[in-house]
């Protein structure tokens, strides 16, 4: 039988919507591979491969990046977050149920990633104009919506954030 | 019409909550144990005979389960909506890039691409075809060996050469539209599973299970009842998921193996092999008289379905049926070319034909009023459809016809009545604003002489909720949302107590497609049939209950009534424990065929409609004039969906299709050069982001109830995003003097005609 080439694995470690995470990698598995494959994250989702559709955008140490275009080994000890952590109270994140509330979904496939540059730009930027929230998810591509809603959402969840606090 | 509780409001989505959370299971979230992976190889050359298929090497490889060829199809080697010319795994002969010639399954996606590698096909090249108007000749290669041409469509009316004597202006011009392509942001992917009996389940994001199931059958050779498709829920599709992708690959995989597998597609092998909208060249002849009566139209289109059929067939028919625009035109020569090529395939995708030659007819519109000196929204008032015209194929506009209403919503809009002022302020010197103003309309359903129906269930459940199961999928529309909404209206109960079912061949009957404007109207007739039925049912039971006679049972919202003791109710919860206890089960089912045209076309299917949704969209855009670029500032857009069933949807769809359709006037278009496609990924296929999309976009729905639909509703899914396209084009010339008879109008495109118009 012939061998497929031999591969090194190395151990990495890192956060993962603050849980603590030991993950096997090859030196060419992704970012995008770890949380889908190997930790079940399947709320990230892939659109293009090549950091295009921005389908597939995480926070890492709190900056949006394309998780397909990560390599894992460089994920070691950094800070991850996923969709699946903006309700890890229970409760949905602001950024959530304005989305809900604006409809601003359709087939829902650019949602997780366009709800993680979202939340990046509200931590950084609390009352972004219309603008400046279209600049910050103008690398996540949506086909159905149209982006209005999804910028309406973000506006009404900036919003509610600063008056919550 | 009947007081609805839930149609007419904005209800929250029903899959909302999980797409937020990212808990929605899209098919490539979902793994089996022991899963196999899949890959397919694709063709190496556009055109070619297959001399020689070795699949050794690769199946040396170590963890490779399996190498199958069209030696492994049990049944037809091949699928097809209309006609099954495209071959599962071809044995001979490929005809395009995306052709498939094998399939691997292995212990890892990795190892399944690298198997790929290791797999021997020996080619001899065969001349390429890639001018649909060259592949109409004698001369040209086949692409197949029934000819080249796959459709022809020739309909006549009047007397088209005494209307162009006698008419005042005449205008003549070819147009050029692009391979748009669907873009769906979730790629072509599935799981399957075979149970020890060799029942076949397949998750595959489809627009129609049971032609999923027909067509995996078909080619496996089995009994369909032992194939189950599950096509709900789709990350997109926009009809480019109406035709088989990757169902049959699957369903070859478990078959083979006994093991469960999975397949998704890169995108760049989505793009290669993946449906596009039709590429048309449209010649267009167009007569009026003076006060502005559209009195001829002459129309010719070609129109480039690729490698194989799928629906390219029908695509040309539609396209002729619409060619005319939404107007009256009473002497039309029309003829219609759906010819094959080794440039990719065309299918299926929103708007079906129309995008082409609304771009057309609504250009030669605007240029007969310029001519005239006449205003532009006027003539489309002028020549517009009403209810008891005959349209361009001589066909009566029986149904509800919102036209008029949309145009003159059109013209109330804040965009259209502040036209000159918003035109008079450019952002700098040497940008130039226009308004630009398009209409169409879009026929919903499959049309005349096709097979068109609708099956829906409700049953009531133990706890006194109800299932609802209507199999034409969600593929992002928000179908489903309407489907409950309309339901709890016709069974009469909250929205929180039902629990949908879609899109699954296991637990839904045969509603048919997510397509051609159509789901909402067929699924919530099939409803409203089944909540009669379901209510006899109630009633039988209620009656008893109640000890009055069942004549006498009404249906509130939530509980069954004595109608002449009022006092006298049960609640839907009560009935279904007893139903329960009673060791009965209460359920109605609707099945429903839609009406059709009384016109007859002899020869041809799937035209005309009876049934046509309307829209009227605005566009203001700023043109650069020193690099060509425009800009989409603000956007009108003005459906007659019939009933809204849900407006906030309806005003996402509209916004959603006002961007596709930008994109498709200004941006779009999969290039490919001797069969080679260029841009295979969102780096070189241009798609709007949200930096490109008009600041505003206002949505005015003009409804204009259709009798014969669910509280009045027809479909909208299309229409949105055909006439901005023209709209914008139309404002380009309004900003700057240029006819764009090419789209996408991309700078080059712009620049190239502005300087072309200065040269004296």
């Amino acid at each position: 039988m012939k061998k497929v080439k031999a591969e090194q694995k190395k151990l990495i470690s890192f956060t993962v919507n603050g849980d603590d995470v030991k993950v096997e990698i090859s030196a060419d598995t992704r970012l995008i591979d770890v949380l889908r494959n190997k930790l079940n994250l399947t709320g990230t989702k892939e659109g293009c491969g090549i950091g295009e559709c921005g389908a597939c955008t995480v926070l890492m140490d709190g900056k949006p990046v394309n998780s397909c275009l990560v390599p894992a080994f460089q994920v070691e000890g950094s800070v991850i977050e996923t969709v699946e952590g903006l309700d890890k109270s229970g409760e949905l994140h602001p950024l959530q149920e304005a989305f809900v509330e604006h409809t601003a979904i359709q087939c829902g496939y650019c949602t997780p990633g366009m709800l993680m540059s979202a939340l990046a730009l509200l931590r950084e930027n609390p009352k972004p104009t219309r603008e400046e929230i279209a600049r910050a998810i103008s690398g996540n591509l949506c086909r159905c919506t149209g982006y209005h809603q999804i910028i309406a959402a973000i506006e009404d969840a900036s919003a509610k954030i600063r008056l919550s606090e | 019409m009947t007081k609805t509780k839930w149609v007419g409001t904005d209800v929250t989505r029903i899959d909302a909550k999980d797409k937020v959370c990212g808990t929605l299971e899209y098919m490539s979230d979902l793994s089996f144990p022991n899963m196999i992976y899949g890959a397919v190889l694709r063709s190496k050359y556009p055109h070619a005979l297959i001399k020689k298929i070795d699949t050794k090497r690769a199946k040396e490889l170590d963890g490779v389960v399996t190498v199958l060829t069209h030696e492994d199809v049990p049944g037809l080697n091949g699928f097809g909506i209309a006609i099954p010319d495209q071959p599962v795994l071809c044995r001979d002969k490929v005809r395009y890039m995306g052709d498939a010639i094998a399939l691997v399954g292995a212990e890892s996606k990795e190892i399944a691409e690298q198997a790929l590698e290791l797999i021997e096909v020996e080619y001899e090249p065969l001349p390429i075809v890639d001018d649909p108007e060259e592949a109409m000749l004698d001369t040209s290669p086949l692409v197949h060996e029934t000819g080249n041409i796959h459709n022809h469509v020739k309909i006549e009316r009047g007397d088209v050469e005494a209307a162009f004597n006698e008419a005042y202006v005449v205008v003549e011009n070819t147009y050029f539209t692009p391979r748009q392509m669907h873009a769906f942001l979730e790629p072509e992917s599935g799981v399957a599973t075979i149970d020890d009996d060799k029942n076949i389940t397949i998750w595959c994001g489809g627009q129609h299970p049971y032609r999923d199931q027909l067509q995996v059958a078909r080619a496996l050779g089995m009994n369909p009842r032992k194939i189950r498709i599950i096509n709900t829920p789709a990350g997109g599709a926009f009809g480019g998921k109406d035709e088989i992708t990757v169902q049959i690959y699957l369903a070859l995989l478990v078959l083979h193996t006994d093991r469960p597998a999975k397949i998704v597609l890169s995108r760049e092998e989505s793009v290669i092999a993946g449906m596009k909208r039709h590429p048309m060249k449209i010649y267009m002849k167009t007569a009026a008289a003076a006060d502005g009566t559209i009195l001829a139209n002459e129309v010719r289109v070609v129109s480039d379905t690729g490698a194989y059929a799928s629906l390219g067939g029908p695509v040309i028919g539609f396209a002729i049926e619409h060619s005319c625009g939404a107007y009256r035109v009473e002497n039309v020569r029309l003829e219609g070319f759906c010819v094959y090529t080794n440039n990719g395939v065309a299918g299926a995708f929103r708007g079906f034909g129309a995008n082409q030659v609304t771009f057309a007819v609504e250009t030669q519109v605007d240029m007969i009023a310029e001519k005239l000196g006449m205003d532009r929204l006027e003539i489309r008032k002028k020549n517009g459809l009403r209810k008891g015209d005959i349209a361009a194929l001589g066909h009566k506009m029986e149904a509800s016809v919102g036209l008029l209403r949309t145009l003159e919503a059109a013209e109330n809009s804040r965009l259209w009545q502040l036209r000159e002022e918003l035109k008079a302020k450019p952002g700098a010197p040497h940008k130039k604003r226009g308004i630009g103003i398009a209409c169409s309309f879009q026929g919903c359903g499959l049309g005349k002489g096709l097979p068109d129906y609708g099956a829906a269930t409700i049953e009531l459940l133990p706890n006194g909720q109800f299932a609802v199961g209507v199999s034409c999928p969600e593929i992002g529309q928000g179908n489903t949302t309407a489907f409950v909404q309309i339901a709890a209206d016709y069974i009469r109960c909250s929205i929180d107590d039902i629990v949908m079912l879609s899109g699954d061949t296991g637990h839904t009957l045969d509603s048919g497609t997510s397509t051609a404007s159509r789901s909402v109207y067929t699924g919530g007739n099939a409803l409203k049939l089944a909540a009669g039925n379901l209510h006899s049912a109630i009633s039988t039971l209620a009656a008893e209950i109640l000890s009055v006679p069942e004549s006498d049972i009404d249906i509130e919202y939530g509980s069954a009534v004595s109608k002449s003791c009022p006092e006298k109710t049960v609640s839907f919860k009560k009935i279904a424990e007893l139903m329960v206890e009673r060791g009965k089960t209460i359920k109605g089912e609707g099945y429903f065929i839609w009406p059709v045209s009384e016109t007859e076309l002899e020869g041809y299917v799937g035209i005309p409609h009876l049934l046509y949704s309307y829209i009227t969209q605005i566009a203001l855009v700023e043109v650069n004039t020193l690099t060509g670029e425009t800009e989409v500032l603000e956007a009108v857009s003005v459906p007659d969906p019939g009933k809204a069933i849900n407006p906030q949807g309806v005003e996402g769809q509209s916004e959603g299709g006002v961007v596709m359709g930008m994109g498709y006037a200004l941006t779009e278009d999969t290039i490919i050069e001797e069969g080679i496609t260029l841009t295979r990924n969102f780096s070189t296929y241009i798609l709007p982001t949200s930096l490109d999309m008009p600041c505003e976009i206002e949505t005015i729905i003009a409804e204009e109830l259709e009798p014969s639909g669910p509280f009045g509703a027809k479909g909208i899914g299309e229409a949105v995003c055909v006439p901005i396209s023209p709209a914008i084009t139309n404002a380009i010339h309004d900003a700057c003097g240029v006819w764009m008879k090419q789209i996408p109008a991309t700078p080059e495109r712009v620049y190239t005609a502005l300087k072309s118009k200065e040269v004296p």
